[in-house]
């Protein structure tokens, strides 16, 4: 009786608290600054009086550790602003935490987040429910490094995040490419496979030497996708999949959605760990260098523009390691953006750290430390920043720029994510007896709740 | 005359305020901290979760879904076949290295350091070591596609990562026996070995002497460390996750990847999973703990 009482009060606290309390004199800095009526100097003055930035970004990169620690942590100090790194193993976590704290009442200036790094569902997430600082992104000195122009097709990345409209409440600030590599030393180049239908024959003639990682995971969605995009039936590849879910219909989804699937189903008999019984795939971006290194699978796909040169050379990828074309034609771009959420408890050191990572100087320190690409857009840089930026380029192994460029399709919607990823689970990995429309109906219907 | 009996009753006041004084702390935590999340929790798998902007409760559904799926049951029969295995084990090998323990025999007092040693490791260094040693990418297969039995590492043999579960298997039957033989070892001690001296003079043979002096002696100590052991098993996340075969996962996993997902309202999918556990594991746990109640009355111990 007594932990009834208690769990009932707890609910009850709960409950209450839905009204969402704000600290008047940072919600009276953010109204002024969005409407443009706070001078940079004013948001630099107001960022030394709060003195800490709270960054939470995914922390399992050592390389992306230590540029945080070593050049980002002392070049925001000289700014009067101290950077305390927070490093967590997914960033689900980290909107959790705002959730859960705007959910309890914290508002502005009372959170414990000032900037997440994130893309896609994650992001959609935070402004579905609200939870966003404001368009902020096109406002600090250094937006001038990006395009925002809608007329311009390249500003496209900067303005849809996995085609959700960013509505500059977000900062780019890396760009990245869907690459797969191969290893040449068990796969002559020349065979190696660049659509998925060579791909194919490749595992028959060679079982298991290949898995992806397993959505859920970003990585994972990201090579259905692709999948997806390739088999379109209408041939018109990426393009339908910009919609969202409540414009494309689950009907029209599913029938787009079949032959990729129907690919994948087929490609899991020959994954590899399929001959000793059950299909194995990488949980991770980790496992999936592991499996790489160790010769256990051919070839791997996942993000990373460089990630051939800065595998070589930090001895994660194995020797005669190269970057291939495929899928020819899909070759999924996107950027990631620094997001500061609607409840940052130190609103202007946030803006300073955000327009200091847009910086050329940051994004040149960032693409030599740790091989992520610029997120600034090249175009709107003068000719030495371009150099700068080239020079600290670790460089492309096996496939060059006019490739890769040539390659190139837009990521997929959000929402048709979290569809395509529920179908995927259902159909492959659960190998369900429905059919992909009535499951794409289920997930549709499961979604929208 | 009354003096006395005054006296008597506030010193037993006193200790009765003393006892609850002593009780209070872990009461607190117990009710607050542990019965409030799981309130919580049961109330979030019957479809509360306001600040998600779910609010179905009470609503049956995310159970019903959940159990009406092939798949939970695949995964609860692997959840149950990891913990049992690996709990009886440990037990027999716990036992044996017990029995042996009580006896002399040379490098004793060293022996009797070593086999603790798992014991201060902790489970997730004994799961990297099994993926360091047994792995496909581990030292083993490494050496013998070097030396040449194998052509690359991938042929070697498959121990880890199967529905098998050897490597979840190992690595608890390797952190778990020294509890076993600790637990029983001091249970030993404590008996002595006089009935089994006495039982041998009386003519009773090795196997007479253990399965009718030793073992009924020793049931407390065998009872309270499996009881230990499979609710550990049963709940434990990180090797299954790690060690495991992929789909079906074991039930902690299957929580895990909900509360993991993008999709945060999948959270009250995970709570019912968790709650399952829970459930499950009670059940299990009270049986077998009445069972044994139920033998002990029968032999005569209270």
């Amino acid at each position: 009786m007594k932990k009834l009482l208690m769990g009932l009060s707890v609910t009850a606290c709960l409950m209450t608290n839905t009204a969402i309390a704000e600290d008047a004199d940072a919600a009276a800095f953010r109204d002024g600054f969005l409407a443009g009526n706070v001078t940079w100097e004013d948001v630099q003055a107001r960022a030394k009086t709060e003195g800490t930035v709270n960054l939470y970004y995914w922390g399992g990169s050592d390389p992306i550790n230590i540029w945080m620690d070593q050049i980002v942590a002392p070049d925001l100090a000289k700014l009067g602003v101290t950077l305390n790194p927070v490093r967590i193993t997914g960033t689900k976590d980290a909107i959790d935490l705002v959730l859960a704290e705007m959910g309890s009442g914290k508002g502005l200036g009372e959170g414990s987040v000032d900037a997440i790094w994130l893309n896609g569902e994650n992001f959609a997430t935070l402004k579905r429910q609200n939870a966003l600082f404001g368009a902020f992104a096109d406002k600090v000195p250094n937006s001038g490094n990006i395009e925002w122009n809608a007329d311009d097709p390249r500003a496209l990345l900067n303005l849809r995040d996995f085609g959700v409209e960013t509505g500059n409440a977000e900062m780019p600030w890396s760009g990245e490419q869907y690459v797969c590599a191969v290893n040449t030393n068990r796969l002559d180049r020349a065979n190696a496979p660049s659509t998925f239908a060579e791909l194919q024959s490749y595992l028959e003639a060679n079982p298991g030497k290949f898995t992806y990682v397993k959505p859920p995971h970003y990585i994972g969605n990201t090579f259905v996708q692709a999948a997806v995009y390739a088999h379109n039936p209408d041939g018109t590849g990426a393009e339908p999949f910009q919609q969202s879910i409540s414009e494309v219909g689950a009907e029209e989804l599913a029938r787009l959605i079949t032959p990729g699937l129907e690919y994948l189903e087929a490609l899991e008999p020959h994954l590899l760990g399929a001959q000793s019984g059950n299909a194995r795939y990488a949980e991770d971006n980790g496992a999936l260098d592991g499996l790489f290194l160790n010769g256990e699978i051919d070839i791997a796909c996942k993000f990373g523009l460089y990630a051939v040169a800065t595998g070589l050379s930090n001895g994660t990828y194995p020797e005669g390691a190269e970057a291939i074309v495929f899928p020819e034609g899909n070759m999924i771009k996107n950027k990631n953006y620094l997001a500061i959420p609607a409840n940052a408890p130190n609103p202007a050191a946030s803006l300073v750290m955000t327009n200091y990572m847009s910086s050329v100087e940051a994004q040149v320190t960032k693409l030599k430390f740790t091989g992520m690409p610029p997120g600034v857009d090249p175009w709107k840089l003068s000719e030495a920043d371009v150099a700068a930026l080239t020079e600290a380029s670790p460089g492309l192994i096996g496939v060059t720029q006019a490739d890769l460029d040539a390659n190139t399709a837009p990521d997929t919607n959000a929402t048709l994510v979290d569809v395509i990823e529920a179908t995927w689970l259902e159909y492959i990995e659960r190998d369900s007896s429905d059919g992909i429309d009535v499951i794409v109906a289920r997930a549709v219907e499961n979604l929208a709740q | 005359m009354s003096t006395p009996k005054t006296t008597e009753l506030a010193r037993h006041r006193k200790e009765r305020m003393w006892m609850w004084v002593q009780l209070m702390p872990v009461l607190a935590v117990l009710s607050v901290l542990f019965g409030g999340a799981l309130i919580l929790a049961v109330m979030q798998s019957l479809g509360f979760a306001p600040w998600f902007g779910v609010n179905t409760f009470p609503d049956l559904s995310y159970f019903n879904a959940l159990w009406g799926n092939w798949s939970f049951w695949q995964s609860l029969a692997l959840t149950l076949y990891y913990a049992i295995v690996s709990t009886v084990i440990a037990l027999v090998m716990g036992i044996l290295l017990a029995l042996a323990l009580i006896r002399m025999f040379p490098g004793k007092s060293l022996y009797k350091y070593l086999y603790k040693l798992p014991l201060m490791i902790p489970y997730t260094v004994g799961i990297a070591l099994a993926v360091i040693m047994l792995g496909n990418g581990g030292m083993i297969s490494r050496i013998s596609a070097f030396v040449g039995l194998i052509g690359d590492p991938s042929e070697f043999p498959q121990i880890l990562k199967t529905h098998y579960g050897w490597g979840i298997i190992a690595v608890y039957v390797w952190k778990q026996t020294p509890f076993v033989t600790l637990t029983i070892y001091a249970v030993l001690l404590g008996v002595g070995r006089e009935t089994e001296e006495a039982a041998a003079i009386l003519g009773a043979n090795k196997r007479q002497i253990f399965f009718q002096v030793t073992l009924p002696q020793i049931l407390p100590g065998i009872v309270s460390s499996t009881l230990i052991i499979f609710a550990f098993n049963i709940g434990a996340f990180e090797a299954p996750f790690i060690l495991g075969g992929g789909f079906p996962d074991t039930l902690p996993v299957v929580a895990w990847r909900y509360f993991n997902d993008a999709d945060y309202t999948l959270q009250l999918q995970g709570m019912a999973v968790v709650v399952s556990i829970a459930v499950i594991a009670s059940v299990i746990l009270y049986s077998y703990l009445a069972f044994y109640r139920r033998y002990e009355r029968r032999i005569g111990r209270n």
